[in-house]
């Protein structure tokens, strides 16, 4: 026994000593080493906790520069369930829309009963369309390979992996430093540019999130508008699976 | 009289002043691009609504039906109609519990005179203990079903108007219980609601039979990517009644939506080939398909076809029409209007309701922002009596590019031929001018 105690002492330090060898070169690593999908979770968990709550204006600003503002309250839980209610304006207070998965429903107190709605309408009009609201994480929805890579940031080509996502391809410019990204290029699948998004004013939200507060996007088919989203109050939140359910629509305000 | 006149005035004008003094608060907003997120922090109450201004102008019908059964004793060729309408929607939360308040006041006033008539359409108490359980009581509006302008399975709905099927509805009395689960893949959601309506003297009257306790459930399910509810009235209110309704989108801009009910031992009430009222209590199936259709230019198409089992037969209407026709003649060459009245007691049970044929189809074509004109949507709206070839058309123009305002131009033009439904309505045409602000 009194022999044993040297050589498992030895093989603990032994083991400490590789572990901290593989932590080390684990940080160490150039970031290239790191292949698309892997980008594009880091750039996930950057930007959302995993189960959230956050609250977020949109501007619509037309080509006369007069503007239109909505203000929603968001909680999202894993990669596919999603919940926004409208707090502003007036018109809009009370609508709610659910995102689970490929299915958006959109709850009118008035009518009642949730419709569905599909991710290419957009229930705020202007450039933001319904699955640009009701975001998942990139990687629930795009498989991404790095197309090109500069100093300063990566370019991801990113392919939807169903043809139920709202765009075919994403050219993805992602930060290396704050690994966000800063712009994203959304094409249909005629390759057509159907709008780019901008991230922008990265900011510490508390809590080790630290992201951009700022989304603008403009769009050749809406030529002269422009829509920008504000971020605010993003914030880890644990939530039920029955918060994301039709019958949970009507009281998604007694979450706040 | 006078105060009648009073109580409009006064909703119209309170509607109208709610109107002028948000406009002008509208003008002078700040047009600041920032985000003050403690504005937006949750309150223990809140309210909110709209109040409205709506101008009609309807030419009159003097051949059909129901001109006849109205006017003829006021004889005319169109009504000016100003309405008001104030909705107040409240609502307030502490810990578990919540009280929802929807509260409706309308005041008109036309050529023939005014009415008015303020409505709780809503006060409901809810307790939720846990995510997925809550429990209602009080008066609340259910909506049963996945179509857009008909619901046969909206067995404890008041029936939709499919001219304004997005309008609020009065609802019921009633207590409920709501369980949802959620589960992994490929069911993903199924929620059991359960409601107990009671029909008794003062508490939802107009709902059936009184002296009865009903009830309804809903078995929701989310299973592969459908929404599919299973649904169940009992009670002696009104007859056994059971349907299913479903709901799924095929493509990113493709959804396609159905409703099956079956209703049991109807009472009704009907023209038989003699010309008298005869009573059956026929069970009869409802159904309905439909789609909702979004193009890339951002028009979305909305098609239904309803059957309506319960709806009267071609044959059945034509008996009304002719036993509103012959007494028109009565009344002509005697004076005499007991026929007029025998005829309007008939279209009492059930020929003066809306859509009371069997076959329907029902379609709205919308686009958003064309020309790139932001917040400008067009719109045309089509019901046609499939049985007869009547129908009705109603295009219209929504703006809303000022926040919270909605403008809303429409006009109504029915048609058809001698002895159909659309024919025989009141209107010949309508020309509506509605203006609402919400606060």
């Amino acid at each position: 026994m009194a022999r044993n105690k040297p050589s498992s002492t030895l093989r603990i330090l032994s083991r400490c000593v590789l572990l901290n060898m593989l932590a080390g070169l684990l940080i160490a690593a150039p970031a290239a080493a790191l292949d698309g999908n892997e980008i594009l979770l880091r750039v996930d968990r950057n930007l959302q906790p995993e189960s959230y709550e956050m609250y977020r204006k949109l501007i619509n600003i037309e080509p006369d520069g007069s503007k239109k503002e909505y203000v929603l309250y968001t909680v999202k839980k894993g990669r596919e369930k999603m919940v926004a209610l409208f707090l502003a304006p007036a018109s809009e207070k009370g609508r709610a829309t659910l995102r689970l998965g490929e299915n958006m429903w959109l709850y009118i107190p008035s009518v009642g009963r949730p419709i569905r709605i599909t991710s290419l309408q957009s229930v705020v009009g202007g450039v933001f369309n319904n699955s640009d609201i009701l975001r998942l994480d990139y990687s629930a929805e795009y498989e991404a390979a790095v197309d090109d890579e500069t100093e300063e940031n990566y370019i991801l080509a990113c392919t939807a992996k169903t043809a139920s996502v709202a765009y075919d391809r994403l050219k993805m410019t992602v930060e290396k430093k704050a690994m966000v990204p800063l712009t994203i290029e959304c094409y249909a699948a005629s390759g057509m540019l159907i709008k780019t998004l901008y991230y922008k004013k990265i900011k510490d939200f508390g809590d080790n999130l630290v992201r951009p507060s700022v989304l603008e996007t403009d769009s050749p088919l809406y030529k002269g508008y422009k829509s920008v989203m504000l971020y605010a109050k993003v914030t880890s939140k644990k939530l039920a699976d029955e918060v994301f359910t039709l019958n949970y629509l009507p009281r998604v305000n007694e979450l706040r | 009289m006078i105060k009648g006149f009073y109580r409009i005035s006064t909703v119209t004008l309170a509607a109208l002043y709610l109107l002028l003094f948000s406009l002008n608060r509208g003008s002078l907003a700040a047009e600041e691009f920032s985000f003050d997120v403690e504005e937006f922090e949750s309150k223990a109450f809140e309210w909110g609504g709209y109040a409205e201004i709506k101008l009609e102008h309807i030419d009159l019908n003097s051949e059909s039906t129901f001109y006849a059964l109205n006017f003829y004793n006021d004889p005319r060729g169109t009504i000016d109609r100003y309405s008001g309408t104030l909705q107040l929607d409240v609502g307030y939360k502490k810990g578990i519990g919540a009280f929802n308040g929807l509260l409706h006041a309308e005041a008109r006033h036309d050529d023939s005179g005014g009415s008015d008539a303020v409505d709780i359409y809503e006060a409901n108490l809810s307790l939720k203990p846990l995510p997925f359980f809550t429990t209602d009581l009080g008066k609340r509006t259910f909506r049963w079903g996945t179509g857009y302008a008909w619901n046969p399975v909206g067995f404890i709905d008041r029936p939709k108007d499919p001219d304004n099927p997005e309008e609020a509805l009065e609802g019921y009395i009633a207590a409920g219980v709501d369980l949802i689960k959620s589960f992994n893949r490929p069911l993903q959601t199924i929620a059991l609601t359960t409601v107990a309506i009671p029909v008794y003297e003062h508490v939802n009257e107009d709902f059936g039979e009184s002296g009865y306790m009903n009830v309804a459930a809903k078995l929701y399910l989310l299973y592969r990517d459908t929404d599919i509810d299973l649904v169940l009235f009992s009670g002696n209110s009104r007859s056994l009644r059971y349907g299913v309704d479903f709901s799924r989108n095929l493509t990113t801009n493709f959804e396609i939506h159905g409703e099956y009910a079956y209703l049991t031992d109807l009472k009704q009430k009907y023209l038989g080939p003699s010309g008298v009222l005869e009573g059956r209590d026929p069970s009869v199936g409802k159904y309905l398909f439909g789609l909702r259709y979004l193009t890339e230019n951002d028009i979305t198409t909305i098609i239904e076809y309803y059957h309506n089992g319960a709806g009267f037969s071609p044959e059945e209407l034509t008996a009304f029409y002719q036993l509103v026709e012959d007494a028109d003649a009565h009344l002509t060459d005697t004076g005499s209007d007991h026929l007029i009245q025998n005829a309007k007691t008939v279209s009492g049970k059930g020929y003066n309701s809306p859509n009371l044929g069997r076959n329907y189809l029902y379609s709205k074509i919308n686009q958003k922002d064309p020309f790139d004109i932001l917040y400008l949507t067009p719109g045309l709206i089509t019901i046609v009596n499939l049985d007869d070839r009547s129908y009705s058309i109603s295009p219209e123009i929504l703006y809303t590019g000022f926040t919270n305002w909605e403008l809303r131009l429409r006009y109504t033009f029915l048609n058809g031929g001698t002895f159909t439904e659309f024919a025989e309505k009141l209107n010949k045409n309508k020309l509506e001018l509605r203006l609402r602000y919400h606060f």
